[in-house]
């Protein structure tokens, strides 16, 4: 990968975010209920209100607004929310922060169960255990994120006491605290992914065992596991980094349901706080850390993919 | 059409998948008129009654019965999800045909605003929008619609692309037929098979969704018998009376899977050379 | 004349010179420990003049303090101010303040900070809810540096009770004078506690204030308040232990949590309400008839099952519930759908009528309100759509301009205050537009009467009239709901819905040892 590849991928991500914030920016300006109502609530009087709207510049034109705020974003200055007067940046990456926590430990335990789960299935295909590791698959994605979360915190939490039913302990604080009340949501969200990764696994390495590379290395009298893991693994992994590549983009849309239900704050928990309350400068800030949380991981996830996969060559 | 029926029934996943479709389109036809109770009709003293003679699958908190509720709510739940991934297919759709035959810059520029919209999670975007428009049924399924619209799009212009390189296409330029033409005569028609493909697989995803924002309180609202509404509902009240939250789940996962059986049966019809 | 209300005032000094509130408990309470708290909503706002939901005033209450406060039987007892008089025309009020109190940052309470304080809520600039909830003050003066005097437009006998408004905590005044906002983010007050850590959607700490003027009070080291959006949820940390005190709850998870080992739950009737606001002004409401029609369909016990889950008590088109000191029982108005559709014939409307009743999607009891009604009001001819929005879309668009809509009230401090707020003609949320002058006349007198009993006919006749006239359907007032773990002392629900007293809380015997 040359230094030309990257230079290529950072100016995408810095498209990416600019046209997020855009078209967020846009959609904020045409919700109902402006914002200084919504602040100031029932015993504003009209001239307050005014008052209100012209110290937080709500009633310049739009492309004004946008570039006032695209102005303090380069530096840094994400603004003050305007529900809680603090200031946006540093509370939106601490939430960014317990989100990525839930993300990537719900990622771990997805591979660590998908993946043999999926080579199981492909090196037994057609029998039970196909069939069944298949329909568990089915029902992982056939449910909403909010009913998983509320069967599985039923059954785990009010039913066998195994595990806390929500709230969010800094792992920081206490680390074992913490790790168990981190459980269930996690649990929650790889029953998901494991259902889609599992798939993509097992198709993968029924095509790759299907290949002719394979049969040459069956041929050579290598034994199975050989072939199994260092040939046809590797191979049927490529396209599992991309099925995870994209799911990080429904990972951080399915969290604000997640979160919500296990009373994480988290950055799904801070932007539908945001959007019921009309906060708009939260609003733009967790749009485009989200934006480019994606962008960023998609650019991960590529240069996994060429490091798996030598044969492709970038420029 | 009939021969493909045929292959996707020999499968076992798109047998089970059709007759599931054809249960809930059923639902969907029938439902109101075959419902034993009016679905809004509140039974104060058979609050949370549990399943029985009475009520099949149980009455919810207001005494409603929750078998004549998800037979009425299939009309709220599916058609809408329907129509939403039509919508955003057909967007998408657009956008990606129209893009694999401009090619080049264009095609490019198009594309990577396309990826960067689709930075923004599905939810989010449908979340966003909800807001924007104002809660309820309607424009949830717009919501739903511009935020799959991107993805289509997506999986629409790799098919178009293939076939833009394809003889005919060339042959069509060649002839110096006009764009649309070529565009929606010759590309659109050869892309049909994956878009269809990907859009009742989609189907599914938006019967969640719109449960999800049903949930979240800004997709149908009360007292509408929407799927993912009497769940959200019964929430509430699930250690009361579990059977409310069982029955509509399950027919929101029949639902998801049912879709998602039938894509995959198409796709494998439609490809009878891949045996997997 | 004078005579019963220098009795209950003096009644006032005594308890305060005798010292402090003292509780009545069989052994003292437990010093020490944290408890851990949830509520439902982030409190966004830690300002107290702004504060407007029960998570930011519960934070508020802890910090700050006002000059008097409510106990739970809904009467007045001293807090920053040991005692208060009136004038012979109840025109005027002094109060003397307690000596020897400091605000967190050490400097020592002055009447100059009351004086600013008060003008600081009384200005229009500042945007707070209790501009209009602290009583008619014209001017505050501060006649030597423990003594206050309000002087006020015209004769009211609860200003002591409007001083335990929300919004009417005593701030410095010195950071009146320098920047007001800071309040936002930082926290300078005279209360029980001191702000230790603010993350609003997370967590918020407070700690012992040392420096408290009752060197007894707060039990508790320190509180952690956690925000819990769901409550299904939230009933589950109750009954696993992770949390010891919830604000609220909702009735189908009060059953839950009533039957869950080592759980208390806890229930108190309150005046809060919902009712549905009928515009008086326009068509079809100008015509009392129909109104009256409307309130004749709705069934107001079978209300009270569906909004409150059977936790509540019958409303009877009166804001006032039986929590109320100056409340009139009058007969429960019954289903009568045939005189229902006779009044709405007479009105003008044979065959029947259709309505759009808009209903916010905060709380969630008003669209079940909204569906209930609905349905009881078909059989009379009322075809009525409900329409769902977003709370802040409803402020914006429907709140005091529609003309059918469900509306929700904490219980307020008095008859007067509710009635002032509502439904006179220069109510500060005047909803209905009945502005009926009959009306406002016998709520004026009532305001100045300091004879019990004339008082209590005076309010009784008010009830009458609106039961009679229906200005707004209101048909059942919710219980307040909430949950414990067994360990704690001294925590009881308040009728008002919105005072916590967290002060007067201890852990007892069984509380885990928290860090």
């Amino acid at each position: 990968m040359s230094l030309a590849w990257f230079a290529r991928r950072l100016m995408l991500m810095v498209y990416t975010v600019i046209v997020v914030s855009m078209l967020v920016f846009a959609i904020t300006q045409i919700l109902p209920a402006d914002a200084a109502q919504s602040l100031l609530g029932e015993n504003a009087t009209p001239e307050v209100l005014a008052a209100l709207r012209t110290r937080l510049g709500l009633g310049d034109p739009a492309w004004l607004q946008y570039g006032r705020w695209a102005r303090h974003v380069f530096t840094g200055d994400f603004g003050i929310s305007m529900r809680t007067s603090l200031p946006v940046g540093p509370e939106m990456l601490a939430a960014l922060s317990r989100s990525l926590l839930l993300a990537v430990s719900a990622i771990l335990v997805t591979l660590a169960i998908a993946v043999p789960l999926g080579v199981v299935a492909a090196l037994r295909q057609g029998r039970l255990t196909d069939t069944g590791v298949s329909l568990i698959a089915y029902l992982g994605v056939s449910l909403p994120e909010f009913v998983t979360a509320t069967l599985l915190a039923l059954l785990l939490a009010d039913t066998w006491h195994w595990l806390p039913a929500t709230g969010y302990v800094s792992p920081l604080e206490d680390f074992g605290d913490g790790i168990r009340h981190l459980a269930l949501p996690v649990l929650t969200v790889s029953l998901i992914l494991v259902a889609h990764v599992m798939r993509m696994m097992r198709s993968e390495t029924l095509d790759v065992l299907k290949s002719d590379y394979i049969r040459a290395a069956r041929l050579k009298g290598l034994p199975e596991r050989t072939v199994v893991f260092r040939h046809a693994l590797r191979n049927a992994l490529l396209p599992v980094v991309t099925i995870i590549a994209l799911d990080v983009g429904y990972l951080l849309g399915g969290i604000i349901v997640i979160e919500e239900i296990f009373a994480i704050p988290g950055i799904g928990r801070a932007l539908m706080v945001a959007i019921t309350t009309r906060d708009l400068p939260s609003i733009q800030a967790g749009a485009l850390i989200m934006a480019a949380t994606y962008a960023v991981t998609n650019t991960l996830a590529d240069m996994a993919y060429a490091f798996l996969d030598p044969r492709i060559r970038y420029d | 059409m009939t021969e493909l029926f045929i292959r996707l029934m020999r499968k076992p996943q798109g047998f089970v998948g059709i007759v599931l479709l054809a249960l809930i389109a059923a639902a969907c036809l029938f439902g109101p008129a075959l419902a034993p109770y009016a679905p809004e009709k509140i039974d104060f003293l058979g609050r949370f009654r549990a399943p029985g003679w009475q009520n099949w699958l149980g009455a919810d908190q207001f005494g409603r019965d929750i078998l004549s509720r998800l037979m009425v709510g299939a009309r709220s739940t599916v058609p809408l999800a329907f129509i939403a991934t039509f919508v955003g297919s057909a967007a998408g759709a657009t956008i990606g045909v129209g893009s694999a035959y401009l090619g080049g810059r264009t095609d490019e520029a198009i594309m990577r605003t396309i990826d960067a919209v689709m930075a923004i999670p599905g939810l989010l975007m449908a979340l966003l929008l909800v807001s924007t428009l104002g809660n309820g049924a309607g424009n949830a399924v717009i919501a739903i619609a511009v935020a799959f619209a991107p993805g289509m799009a997506r999986v629409t212009r790799s098919a178009a692309l293939n076939v833009r390189n394809q003889d005919y296409v060339k042959a069509a330029i060649a002839r110096g037929e006009g764009a649309p033409w070529i565009i929606f005569r010759e590309m659109l028609p050869n892309v049909m098979a994956p878009i269809v493909i990907e859009s009742t697989i989609r189907v599914s995803f938006a019967v969640m969704l719109f449960a999800t924002l049903s949930f979240l309180g800004v997709g149908a609202q009360p007292p509408a018998s929407e799927w993912g509404l009497m769940v959200a509902d019964a929430r509430q009240h699930m250690h009361q009376a579990p059977w409310g939250l069982i029955a509509p789940s399950a027919a929101i996962a029949l639902t998801a899977i049912a879709f998602n059986l039938v894509g995959d049966g198409l796709r494998d019809a439609l490809n009878p050379k891949d045996e997997r | 004349m004078l005579s019963v209300t220098r009795r209950l005032f003096l009644a006032g000094t005594a308890i305060s010179l005798a010292g402090l509130p003292r509780i009545a408990l069989a052994e003292a309470p437990k010093r020490g420990g944290v408890l851990r708290m949830s509520v439902d909503q982030a409190a966004s706002v830690i300002h107290p003049m702004l504060a407007r939901v029960n998570p930011e005033y519960l934070v508020t209450e802890l910090l700050y303090s006002n000059l008097t406060r409510l106990k739970p039987d809904m009467t007045v007892e001293p807090d920053l101010a040991m005692s208060w008089e009136p004038n012979a025309t109840l025109t005027e009020w002094t109060f003397k303040l307690r000596p020897g109190v400091t605000f967190h940052d050490g400097s020592p309470l002055t009447a100059d900070d009351v004086v600013a304080t008060i003008n600081a809520i009384l200005d229009p600039k500042t945007a707070s809810p209790g501009r209009t909830n602290v009583g008619p003050i014209k001017e505050v003066a501060a006649v030597d540096p423990l003594t206050v005097k309000f002087t006020l437009a015209g004769a009211y006998a609860d200003l002591p009770v409007a001083l335990t408004y929300l919004n009417a905590r005593i701030v410095p005044a010195k950071v009146i004078a320098g920047d007001l906002a800071s309040l936002s983010t930082t926290a300078n007050g005279t209360g029980p506690f001191k702000l230790a850590s603010y993350e609003p959607d997370r967590r918020i700490v407070v700690e012992r204030n040392p420096a408290y003027y009752d060197p007894a009070r707060p039990y508790l080291d320190r509180i952690e308040l956690l925000v819990y959006p769901d409550r299904t949820a939230e009933a589950s940390a109750m009954i696993s232990g992770e949390i010891d005190l919830l604000l609220t709850t909702a009735p189908g998870e009060y059953e839950r949590l009533a039957k869950a080992d080592g759980v208390k739950a806890l229930r108190t009737p309150s005046g809060q309400f919902l009712n549905i606001n009928l515009g008086c002004d326009q068509k079809p409401f100008n015509d009392v008839r129909v109104r009256q029609a409307l309130a004749l369909v709705v069934d107001r016990e079978a209300t009270v099952g569906f909004v409150a889950g059977g936790y509540g008590t019958p409303g009877n088109d009166t804001p006032l519930s039986s929590a109320y000191h100056f409340y009139k029982n009058i007969p429960l108005k019954k289903p009568d759908i045939a005189t229902a559709k006779k009044l709405l014939a007479d009105a003008g409307y044979p065959n029947g009528i259709d309505l759009t009743l808009v209903a916010s999607d905060r709380p969630s009891t008003r669209t079940q309100l909204g569906v209930a009604v609905r349905e009881m009001a078909a059989a009379a001819g009322f075809r009525i759509n409900v329409q769902t929005m977003p709370h802040a879309t409803y402020l914006d668009q429907v709140w005091k301009k529609g003309n059918f809509y469900v509306g929700f009230y904490n219980m307020q401090p008095t008859a007067d205050a509710v009635f002032k707020l509502l439904y006179t003609s220069d109510a500060a949320w005047n909803e209905t537009h009945w502005n009926n002058a009959d009306f406002d006349a016998v709520i004026n007198a009532a305001r100045v009467e300091t004879d019990e009993a004339k008082r209590t006919a005076l309010y009784a006749k008010a009830q009458d009239m609106m039961n009679a006239e229906v200005p707004s359907v209101i048909s059942a007032f919710f219980d307040l709901l909430a949950a414990q773990r067994s360990y704690v002392e001294g925590y009881a629900l308040h009728p008002r819905g919105s005072v916590f007293r967290l002060d007067m809380a201890s852990l007892g015997a069984g509380a885990p040892k928290r860090a």
